[in-house]
C-alpha cells in the first residue's frame, strides 16, 4: 500500500499541479499515504547540538530529551536547518524549550458509567504515552522517548490488548508511539526527522482503545509541539466515514490550519494520519476536541484537555521572579538575569506587556492583548525561586507531583509566586446523554434538540467511580503504591472503578490528597495546632458539556481562583484579582485555574461536588454525579 | 467585486440547499457587517407582528420592534456607508438605536403597539439607563409605562456622559412571553470624547465603518472595526401556540373580557438559536437583504491583521450561552456599558474614574459568556504573533517575490517602520501597500514546511500530510497561508483539493475562524446541523478590501 503510493502520488500531483511538482525536492515523505507519525529530535528553532550554521548557540543543548532553565531569551541566528536546507541568516529570540510529541488515535471505545451502564463513544485514544496515561500522567513525550516503538512487558506478557504479538517486543519503549519505524538507510528520508510507522500496530492498538477524557496533553512555554492524529476509524460504525480533527482550544493567535474547523481548514480521513504543530502558546489551562460536527462528537465523547507551563517553573533558584518578567534588559544591553537591567520576557515583544499608552522610555503598546502584566509593584521581601527540600509525600513525581530539589511551580508567569502550587489536578467536567449515545451505536441519527445529560462526568467518571476503589487511597496520579494499590507498574488498580473492575478507557480517577503539614516550608505562616504549611493543587479545570452551563462547589476548604480561560485573573495594572471562593461555574468550552491550599486544614475527607443537586445523579441512580474527593492528611 | 460577492453568496447557500437554494437567487448584496441601526435623537418605534425566516423553511410567527411608517424617524441610518438601509415596522431584533452620550443628553422613544389586540399592551425598558417618569401614563404597568394595542407611549431617556457602551432595550409587559416572541433590540451609546491615539493605525483609504473611534471615553478602548451580535433561542411550540390564539381572537376587542391570550412558556425547550435573529448560515448573507424582510442584521465579521475589532455582545434570550471566538482571546472592556478598569496604577494620583484613561480591568476569555439581559463589549484582534512560522509563506528562497518585514516597535511591520499602508480606490480595489501590513516580524521567512513547496522554502519543522488523505473545508484557502500572493506561492493557482475554496477564494483566501456557542447543541438549527448560533470570521489579507457596504 504504502509503496503503491510512493509511485502514484507523485503521478498524481503532477497531473493536477505541474507547475508546483518541477520546484519541489523529490516528494519522498509525501509516500505512505496512510498511517505516519514525525517528532523531529532537531528544528531551526530547536536545533540542540545540531550545528545551524549562523551565530550563538542553542539555549537547550538537548531539546529531545530534557527542558533547560530559563535566563531571558538569547538572540540567535540559523543559516541552515538541522535537516540541510541552507538560507540567509533567520533570527530566533531563543528563549529555550524543548520538542514534544504526542500521538492520539481517533476512533470509538466503549466506557462504563458508575451505575453499570456501557456507553459508547467516539473518542480519542492514546497511540504514545501509554504507561503514562494509565497512571493518569499526561501521554506527552520528548523525541527520545516517543521516537521508539510501543512495547510494555508488564501488560499482556508484551501483547497488544488485542492479544495480538508485539513485534517490538522485548525492547521499545511503554511511552513510545505505538509502531514507530526509524526511516529505514536510503529511504531519502533526512536523519533527524523520524517518518514512518507500522499500520498494522496502529490498528493493533488503536482500533476501540478510544478514553474518556481523551489524552492528556502538557508541555511548556517556548516547547514545540509536535500532535500526530490518526484515524483509524470507527469499528462500530462501519457506515460512518467520519473525519476527525483537533482544535487547541484558546490557542492565541492561532492559524486556521492547525485549528480544527473542518470547514476553515483540512480534516483528516479513515486510515491516515497527519501532524498538527504549535508553538507552545502563553502558558495556562486549555483542552482540545474534535471540531467535526461538534454537537455529536463531543457529545459522544471526543473531548480532551491540555495545560501550558510556565517559563517561570524554569527560572533558576534563588531568582527574583519579578525580574525574571519585568527586567528591562535588551539584546544590546543589559545586566544579569534576575536582576532590574537584566534579560525578562519583557525582553522578548512575543511574551512583553505593555498595556498603557506609550509614553517616553517605554515607546511600546498598547497591546489590548498582551500576554500577562507584570505585578504592579516589585514584591517587598522579593519572592525568589525555591526548590522543594523534600519530595511529595504520596510519591507523586515531577513534573505533576515534586521530588525533592525541583523548582517550585506556578499556574503563570505571575512575577510574584501568587500563583505557586504543588500538585497538578487537571480536572474535565463533561456530561453524557444515553440516548444519543445508544441512538449513535445504533446506527440512526441522533436528535440533537432533545438532548439531555443524565451522566454528570468529572474526567470522564460519575462519583464514585471517581474515587477509584472503593476506600482505597486511589491517587489522582495513581502514583501510589499501597496495601489496596499495590501494583504502580500495572494499569488495572489504577483504572479500577467502585466495583474494582478495570476501567482502563477511563484512566483519570478523581481523588484529591493533600498533606495539611508536608508542603513545602516556609511558604505560609504554619497555623497553630499545625507542624507545617499545606499542599497546593491546581485545580485545572475545563468544562466541554455540550449542553448547559455546570458549577462545581467545594466543602470545608475554599477554593482561589487564579486564572479563567487560561490567563492569569489581573488587571491591567498589575493588581491581582483573583476570586477566593467556594463554588466556580463554567460553560462548554471554558476553563479556569483554582487553588486549594491545606494549610490549616484539618484532616479529613472532604467533598468537590456540584450544588446542581439533579447534577448529582448517575440517570436514575440519585447519588453519584459530578463529586470527587479531597482527602487531607496530616 | 461585486461579482465575486454574488458568487460567494450562492456558495454560502449551499451549505443548506434545500433550505436556501431558492434565496440565493435572490442575493444581490454581500455580507460584511458593521453595527447598522438608526441614529438621531428621537424615535418612533413600533410594535407588531411578523413571520421570522428561519434555514429550514419554517416561518415563525414572532413579534418586534420596527419603525413607525409615519415616522419623521430614523432621520438616518448609521453607519453612512453602509448602503440600502431599511427600517421595516417589524424586525428582529428591533432597530439598533445609535445615540451619543453628552452632558444632560436624552433621547426619546415613542413606540406605537402595533401588536394583535389579543397580546395586549406592551412597551420598552431600557436596562442601566436612566428613564423619566413618563408624564401622565394611562397604562402604568409593572416595570414600566405601558401603550395599549393601538396606543402609544414615550420614554425619555437619559445618556450622560459615562454611558458610552452597548446596551439592551426590551419589552417591560409579560416579559417571558414579550421577549420570547421577539421583542428587543440594542441601544448603542457613542462616546463623546475622541483620542488622537484612536485614528494613528487607520491605513490610509479604508472606508470607515465605525460608529465612533472608541467604545468608551478610554483612549484604550480604540477599534477599527465593530459588529453587534445578540443572542437569542425560540421555542417554537409558544411561537405556534401564540399564534393561534390571535388567529382565534382575531376580532376581539382590546381590553375585553377574553381579549388575552394564555400561553404556556414552561416548560421551555428551545430549538432554534439565533443571532441577530438568524440562523447560520443565513446570518452569513448582507445586513438587510431583501429575502429576510423582517431579519435586516447579520453577523459575519472580517478583518485585516492588526485590527483592533469591537465585539459588541447582548444576551436577549433566556438561556446563556458560551460565545466562542475562535482565533485569539477577547478583552472585555465593560459590562452594560460601565467600564471595567484598574483601581488605582497610581495611588499618587487617586482614585481612578471611567474617564480618566485608567489601564484596563477586564478578562481576556476564549469564551465570552452571553447572559440573559446582560451586554458586554470586548476587543478582538488577530495578528499570527507567537505562530513560530511565516503564515505569509514568506522564506528567503521566495527571491524576489519576498517583501521586507522591518518590525516597528512592537515587532509588527507597519507605517512605524516603512511600510506603505495598504490604500483602496472607491471601488474597493486594492491600490498600494505592503500585502504583509502587519506582519508579525520575528516569524517572518521562518518556514514551516521540511520541504520546498513551489515558491516557499524549506526547512521547517513539518512535514504535512498528503493532501489525498484529507478532506478539506469551503474556507479552506487550501494552503496553511494568508492571502493570495502566498497561495500563489505555495501550491500555485490550483491550491490542492479542492480546486477553489469556494466561501473563501482567491483573490481574498483569508484564513476563517468559527466563532460559535460552545454549548454545541446550539449550532443546531431544528436538528439541523450545522445551524444555529455560528458565525465565520475571516481574517482577510489587505489586499482584500472588506467592504462592509455591500
Amino acid at each position: 500500500m504504502k509503496r503503491l503510493n510512493q509511485i502514484l502520488l507523485p503521478t498524481l500531483l503532477i497531473c493536477l499541479v505541474p507547475a508546483v511538482v518541477s520546484a519541489q525536492t523529490p516528494p519522498v515523505e509525501q509516500g505512505g499515504g496512510s498511517f505516519r507519525v514525525q517528532c523531529p529530535t532537531a528544528t531551526i528553532r530547536h536545533p540542540g547540538a545540531t550545528a545551524t550554521g549562523g551565530s550563538g548557540t542553542a539555549v537547550n543543548a538537548t531539546p529531545q530529551s530534557s527542558e533547560a532553565a530559563y535566563t531571558g531569551p538569547a538572540s540567535r541566528t540559523a543559516t541552515r536547518s538541522p535537516d540541510g536546507h541552507t538560507f540567509p541568516a533567520l533570527t530566533f529570540l531563543d528563549s529555550g524549550g524543548a520538542i514534544k510529541c504526542q500521538q492520539i488515535s481517533g476512533g470509538d471505545g466503549y466506557m462504563t458509567e458508575a451505575d453499570g451502564n456501557q456507553t459508547y463513544m467516539f473518542s480519542f485514544g492514546p497511540l504514545s504515552g501509554l504507561n503514562a496515561i494509565q497512571k493518569g500522567q499526561p501521554g506527552t513525550q520528548f523525541p527520545a522517548v516517543f521516537n521508539n516503538p510501543y512495547c510494555d512487558m508488564s501488560i499482556n506478557g508484551g501483547n497488544y490488548n488485542n492479544s495480538q504479538p508485539n513485534p517490538y517486543c522485548p525492547g521499545g519503549d511503554p511511552n513510545g508511539a505505538v509502531g514507530f519505524l526509524a526511516p529505514p538507510a536510503g529511504s531519502g528520508f533526512p536523519a533527524n526527522l523520524s517518518v514512518g510507522i507500522d499500520a498494522s500496530a496502529i490498528m493493533n492498538t488503536g482500533i476501540m482503545n478510544g478514553s474518556i477524557p481523551a489524552p492528556l496533553m502538557a508541555f511548556d512555554e517556548d516547547d514545540e509541539f509536535l500532535l500526530t492524529l490518526s484515524n483509524v476509524g470507527m469499528i462500530m460504525r462501519p457506515d460512518l466515514f467520519e473525519q476527525h480533527t483537533v482544535h487547541f482550544h484558546g490557542y492565541p493567535n492561532a492559524s486556521s490550519f492547525y485549528d480544527g474547523v473542518p470547514d476553515a481548514t483540512w480534516a483528516i480521513n479513515i486510515g491516515g494520519s497527519a501532524t498538527y504543530y504549535y508553538l507552545a502558546p502563553d502558558a495556562g489551562t486549555y483542552f482540545w476536541h474534535c471540531h467535526i460536527t461538534p454537537p455529536e462528537h463531543l457529545q459522544m465523547g471526543m473531548v480532551g484537555w491540555l495545560y501550558v507551563r510556565p517559563r517561570q517553573n524554569r527560572v533558576p533558584a534563588g531568582t527574583d521572579l519579578y525580574y525574571a518578567m519585568a527586567g528591562a534588559g535588551t539584546q544590546a544591553s543589559h545586566g544579569v538575569f534576575g536582576t532590574a537591567t537584566g534579560l525578562s520576557q519583557q525582553s522578548d515583544l512575543r511574551t512583553a506587556c505593555f498595556p498603557g499608552l506609550p509614553t517616553t522610555g517605554t515607546p511600546q503598546g498598547p497591546d489590548i492583548l498582551c500576554s500577562a502584566p507584570k505585578p504592579a509593584t516589585h514584591p517587598t521581601p522579593a519572592v525568589l525561586q525555591g526548590t522543594y527540600a523534600s519530595s511529595d509525600p504520596s510519591g507523586r513525581p515531577g513534573p505533576q507531583g515534586y521530588v525533592v530539589g525541583d523548582n517550585y511551580k506556578y499556574a503563570y508567569n505571575d512575577g510574584d509566586g501568587s500563583t505557586r502550587y504543588d500538585i497538578d489536578v487537571p480536572i474535565q467536567i463533561h456530561g453524557f446523554d444515553p440516548n444519543f449515545h445508544f441512538v449513535g451505536m445504533t446506527f440512526n441519527p441522533e436528535g440533537f434538540s432533545d438532548m439531555k445529560d443524565k451522566y454528570f462526568l468529572l474526567n470522564g467518571r460519575s462519583y464514585p467511580d471517581t474515587v477509584g476503589v472503593a476506600g482505597g487511597p486511589a491517587d489522582v496520579l495513581g502514583q501510589l503504591a499501597t496495601a489496596s494499590n499495590p501494583d504502580p507498574a500495572s494499569h488495572a488498580q489504577f483504572t479500577a472503578a467502585s466495583d474494582t473492575q478495570s476501567r482502563p478507557s477511563q484512566p483519570a480517577p478523581l481523588l484529591i490528597t493533600l498533606s495539611n503539614s508536608a508542603g513545602p516550608s516556609g511558604t505560609c505562616v504554619v497555623p497553630t495546632g499545625f507542624t507545617g504549611c499545606g499542599q497546593r493543587a491546581l485545580l485545572r479545570i475545563c468544562d466541554l458539556d455540550v449542553q448547559e452551563y455546570q458549577t462545581l462547589s467545594t466543602i470545608g476548604i475554599p477554593m482561589t481562583m487564579v486564572g479563567f480561560n487560561a490567563k492569569i485573573l489581573r488587571d491591567e495594572a498589575g493588581n491581582n484579582l483573583y476570586i477566593k471562593t467556594n463554588s466556580i461555574t463554567l460553560g462548554g468550552g471554558e476553563s479556569l485555574d483554582a487553588i486549594i491550599d491545606a494549610t490549616g486544614v484539618p484532616a479529613g475527607t472532604y467533598f468537590l461536588y456540584t450544588p446542581q443537586l439533579d447534577h448529582l445523579s448517575n440517570d436514575a441512580e440519585n447519588f453519584g454525579g459530578l463529586m470527587a474527593e479531597i482527602v487531607v492528611t496530616n | 467585486m461585486s461579482h465575486l460577492n454574488t458568487r460567494k453568496r450562492s456558495s454560502v447557500s449551499r451549505l443548506l440547499p434545500v433550505a436556501v437554494a431558492v434565496l440565493a437567487l435572490l442575493l444581490a448584496a454581500s455580507a460584511h457587517a458593521a453595527a447598522p441601526g438608526i441614529k438621531g435623537i428621537s424615535f418612533n418605534l413600533n410594535a407588531g407582528a411578523a413571520f421570522n425566516s428561519q434555514p429550514d423553511g419554517e416561518l415563525i410567527y414572532s413579534w418586534g420592534y420596527g419603525c413607525t411608517n409615519a415616522s419623521p424617524s430614523p432621520a438616518t441610518f448609521a453607519p453612512s456607508t453602509v448602503v440600502g438601509a431599511v427600517c421595516p415596522t417589524v424586525q428582529f431584533p428591533g432597530p439598533t438605536l445609535i445615540v451619543t452620550e453628552g452632558t444632560n443628553a436624552t433621547f426619546t422613544v415613542t413606540l406605537t403597539n402595533s401588536l394583535p389586540a389579543a397580546a395586549g399592551n406592551t412597551s420598552i425598558v431600557f436596562p442601566g439607563l436612566t428613564v423619566d417618569p413618563v408624564a401622565s401614563c394611562a397604562h402604568p404597568g409593572l416595570l414600566t409605562c405601558e401603550a395599549a394595542p393601538g396606543g402609544t407611549v414615550t420614554y425619555t431617556v437619559h445618556i450622560p456622559v459615562g454611558s458610552a457602551g452597548t446596551h439592551a432595550y426590551y419589552s417591560g409587559t409579560q416579559q417571558d412571553l414579550q421577549l420570547e416572541m421577539g421583542l428587543f433590540g440594542a441601544v448603542i451609546v457613542l462616546p463623546s470624547q475622541t483620542y488622537g491615539n484612536c485614528t494613528t493605525s487607520y491605513a490610509t483609504g479604508r472606508i470607515d465603518f465605525r460608529l465612533a473611534q472608541s467604545a468608551y471615553d478610554n483612549n484604550l478602548t480604540c477599534y477599527d472595526r465593530e459588529y453587534l451580535t445578540q443572542w437569542s433561542e425560540m421555542d417554537p411550540r409558544i411561537h405556534r401556540q401564540a399564534e393561534a390564539q390571535v388567529r382565534a381572537n382575531a376580532s376581539c376587542t382590546a381590553g375585553a373580557v377574553g381579549c388575552s391570550l394564555n400561553v404556556a412558556t414552561e416548560p421551555y425547550h428551545p430549538n432554534y438559536f439565533l443571532i441577530n435573529g438568524r440562523s447560520m448560515p443565513d446570518d452569513m448573507d448582507a445586513n438587510y437583504a431583501p429575502n429576510y424582510p423582517n431579519q435586516p442584521y447579520n453577523g459575519n465579521p472580517h478583518m485585516h491583521p492588526g485590527e483592533l475589532v469591537l465585539v459588541r455582545v447582548i444576551g436577549q434570550g433566556h438561556w446563556q450561552h458560551p460565545f466562542h471566538e475562535h482565533g485569539n482571546h477577547v478583552r472585555i472592556l465593560g459590562r452594560d456599558g460601565n467600564l471595567l478598569f484598574a483601581q488605582a496604577n497610581n495611588p499618587a494620583t487617586g482614585p481612578n474614574t471611567a474617564t480618566s484613561s485608567p489601564l484596563l480591568a477586564g478578562r481576556m476569555e476564549f469564551n465570552t459568556d452571553t447572559t440573559p439581559g446582560q451586554a458586554f463589549d470586548g476587543i478582538f484582534y488577530w495578528s499570527g504573533k507567537g505562530l513560530g512560522w511565516d503564515i505569509f509563506g514568506h522564506t528567503t528562497a521566495n527571491g524576489a517575490t519576498n517583501p521586507p518585514c522591518n518590525p516597528d516597535v512592537n515587532g509588527y511591520y507597519t507605517t512605524a517602520s516603512g511600510a506603505s499602508a495598504p490604500t483602496y480606490d472607491g471601488a474597493g480595489n486594492f491600490t498600494g501597500g505592503a500585502p504583509n501590513y502587519y506582519e508579525w516580524c520575528q516569524d517572518h521567512n521562518v518556514p514551516l514546511e521540511s520541504n520546498p513547496i513551489g515558491l516557499v522554502g524549506g526547512g521547517g519543522p513539518m512535514t504535512l500530510f498528503d493532501p489525498l488523505i484529507a478532506t478539506n473545508g469551503l474556507w479552506f484557502n487550501g494552503t496553511p497561508y494568508l492571502g493570495p500572493d502566498a497561495v500563489l506561492r505555495s501550491r500555485g493557482p490550483s491550491p490542492l483539493p479542492p480546486g477553489s475554496a469556494s466561501q473563501n477564494p482567491t483573490p481574498e483566501s483569508g484564513i476563517a475562524f468559527m466563532w460559535h456557542s460552545h454549548n454545541e447543541r446550539e449550532i443546531t438549527t431544528n436538528d439541523v446541523f450545522p445551524g444555529g448560533m455560528l458565525m465565520m470570521m475571516l481574517v482577510d489579507p489587505y489586499v482584500w478590501h472588506i467592504d462592509e457596504s455591500l
